[in-house]
């Protein structure tokens, strides 16, 4: 089959300023739709599952609260129970890895004056934490010492809280527990849930959470130890009423509670993308219909039905994939990375090879959609008759 | 044999409950070389024959043969390839692309045919010197006057060298004196190059360039006429 020329249905585009506009803004904005819809589901995939994908920890937790770490309430004695008892778990310079935490959902001000609580998501630790997650990275300043009234920020807290980042900068104060937290330190775990998180001393939040006898989890890394090594050691010390998960399986339940959500912002993306192919719809049958009688010279002088069918495709996935283009650039300049706070925290939209390759697929998928159904009704009309039409 | 054979071609449309023939059983030859007029009033069938034997149409019943093959019995992809090596069309209102220059419209018919480039290229600027507008070649149709554009369309219908040429009012848009060069134009490549031509004309003195000029009427062929008594009429 010969095909029309290339040139034909690239200088077409330049028929109509009018359209081809409305066919680049089209397809750009389906592309940033599906990128930030894309990205928000990859950036809250990829938090809740990386965190335990590097380094094997397992959280023992209070049975029962393995759909929300904050609810569990554990002997503080666990942590050296647990490091005593389970055997070859890793451990550094007579340092074993079993970090004792508590998680807690907690509202901060600004300052004693403010009003408006801002909720945070604490993490109090010892430092042994920075060994079991070494994901976390001090960026800036120090570590909070216990009992200096001090707290250190993730990367992302800033978003959590819903204020500057410059509001959390070395230096300055948080206000919660009747008294002022100043931030000594600002660390970044890039795509884990700590990333929002403050962290804080271990004792200090025992104090302020009133719950100096009890801890939200142990988290060990296994090293050389299995996780049924754990799992045993909960399920011989049954007065302890803990059990064992690992931290990846936990994300990925999280993940789960989640799933519903993803689903739909995926489905709105689709409807509303669904709404763009529909406008490119529209345009097409605007275009060819103005073309009837050139489709018709085109087909009396010998051009078959899917050569001419197949050029005007051409000339609409070039628009939008130069829409599409367009559409990625912006995707990439202006929303990978920006954060998004939900309840675990906050998360990065992260914009990666599968859903940039989503996004000009489904840019350029507008265009042949758009595209088809206007071409074959173009050609639709018998040769005599388009070529009679105005 | 003739170059074109109708026998009892007719052509059938439906329009809501009513059955229209704009063709009724019509016979007819066309030698190879003839240069025919095909006149009458509006509905008597001359464009319909015309589609016809350009197979841009299908006949309902009859047999239509040109050159030897029974048009009716190709698929629309054969018939298509047919067009692209045994027709040309001129047609009243041009048919430019708008968006290719005059020497791009004159190649688009030869990007069916298996030419090299530089083959395309001799074949397209020859075609353009014919029709005299071969300084022109680089303009687009915009840029061109009416009897200038149908010169370049007339270039794009003979530049495959197809066996018939077929012309549907190809004056009808032009002024006298433009009609006038259009039609000097097609009498040379009938005279120089021997080409059969075919048109359709409502002008008795376009028809009178014609060898022969047939009348229709109804559908049918009413009346025949040599060149000079086909002017008169």
């Amino acid at each position: 089959m010969r095909q029309i020329p290339f040139h034909y249905a690239v200088r077409n585009l330049g028929r109509s300023p009018v359209r081809l506009a409305t066919s680049l803004i089209g397809a750009s904005l389906v592309v940033v739709l599906v990128l930030a819809s894309g990205g928000f589901v990859r950036g809250m995939q990829v938090t809740l599952s990386e965190n335990a994908r590097l380094h094997e920890n397992v959280m023992i937790i209070g049975i029962g609260s393995e759909e929300g770490v904050e609810r569990s309430q554990i002997d503080a004695s666990v942590a050296g129970i647990a490091a005593a008892s389970v055997p070859r778990l890793t451990q550094r310079a007579g340092v074993i890895y079993a970090s004792p935490e508590i998680h807690a959902a907690l509202p901060v001000r600004e300052s004693s004056e403010s009003q408006a609580d801002l909720p945070a998501v604490m993490r109090g630790v010892r430092e042994v934490a920075l060994l079991v997650h070494p994901e976390v990275e001090i960026v800036e300043g120090r570590a909070p010492r216990a009992g200096a009234d001090e707290v250190m920020v993730g990367a992302l807290a800033a978003t959590r809280l819903g204020v500057s980042q410059e509001r959390l900068a070395i230096g300055r104060t948080l206000w919660f527990d009747d008294r002022e937290w100043t931030v000594v330190g600002r660390f970044r775990a890039p795509r884990t849930v700590m990333d929002a998180e403050v962290w804080i001393p271990l004792t200090d939040l025992q104090i302020a959470t009133n719950r100096e006898s009890s801890l939200s989890c142990v988290v060990v890394t296994l090293g050389g130890a299995k996780f049924s090594d754990v799992d045993l050691f909960v399920k011989s010390r049954l007065d302890l009423e803990v059990t064992a998960i690992r931290e990846h399986d936990y994300y990925a339940s999280i993940g789960e509670f989640y799933g519903p959500i993803r689903v739909m912002i995926l489905v709105t993306a689709a409807l509303i993308a669904s709404g763009g192919v529909l406008g490119g719809l529209n345009t097409m049958y605007a275009a060819f219909a103005a073309r009837v009688r050139e489709v018709g010279m085109l087909q009396a002088i010998g051009f078959t039905r899917v050569a001419i069918v197949a050029s005007l495709v051409e000339e609409s996935v070039l628009a939008s994939a130069c829409g599409a283009i367009i559409g990625a650039l912006i995707g990439v300049v202006l929303l990978d990375g920006v954060a998004v706070g939900f309840s675990m925290g906050a998360f990065a939209l992260t914009i990666d090879a599968p859903v940039m390759l989503a996004g000009i697929v489904v840019g350029l998928g507008v265009g042949v959609v758009g595209a088809i159904p206007p071409a074959v009704r173009c050609l639709r009309l018998p040769i005599p008759e388009a070529l009679k039409s105005f | 044999m003739a170059l074109i054979e109708c026998r009892g071609l007719t052509r059938e449309y439906k329009k809501g409950d009513n059955i229209i023939r704009p063709l009724d059983g019509l016979d007819l030859d066309v030698e190879r070389g003839e240069f025919v007029a095909l006149m009458g009033p509006s509905g008597s069938g001359k464009t319909t024959l015309l589609n016809l034997v350009a197979g841009i149409d299908s006949p309902t019943r009859g047999e239509l043969t040109v050159d030897g093959v029974a048009l009716g019995s190709l698929s629309r992809n054969k018939l298509a390839a047919w067009r692209a090596q045994h027709v040309g069309y001129v047609f009243q209102l041009y048919n430019l692309v708008p968006v290719l220059t005059a020497y791009e419209n004159v190649e688009l018919p030869l990007l069916l045919h298996a030419l090299s480039r530089r083959e395309r290229h001799g074949r397209v600027m020859t075609a353009l010197q014919r029709v005299g507008i071969a300084d022109r070649h680089d303009h687009y149709p915009r840029q061109l006057s009416g009897g200038q554009e149908q010169r370049v369309a007339i270039a794009r219908a003979v530049v495959t060298d197809p066996t018939i040429l077929v012309g549907d009012e190809p004056t009808g848009d032009l002024d006298a004196s433009a009609a006038e060069a259009v039609m000097a134009l097609l009498g040379e490549l009938h005279d120089d190059l021997g080409k059969t031509i075919i048109m359709v004309t409502h002008d008795p003195k376009t028809a009178a360039c014609a060898e022969r000029t047939l009348h229709l009427e109804k559908g049918r062929l009413v009346r025949e006429a040599g060149a000079m008594e086909g002017a008169a009429v």
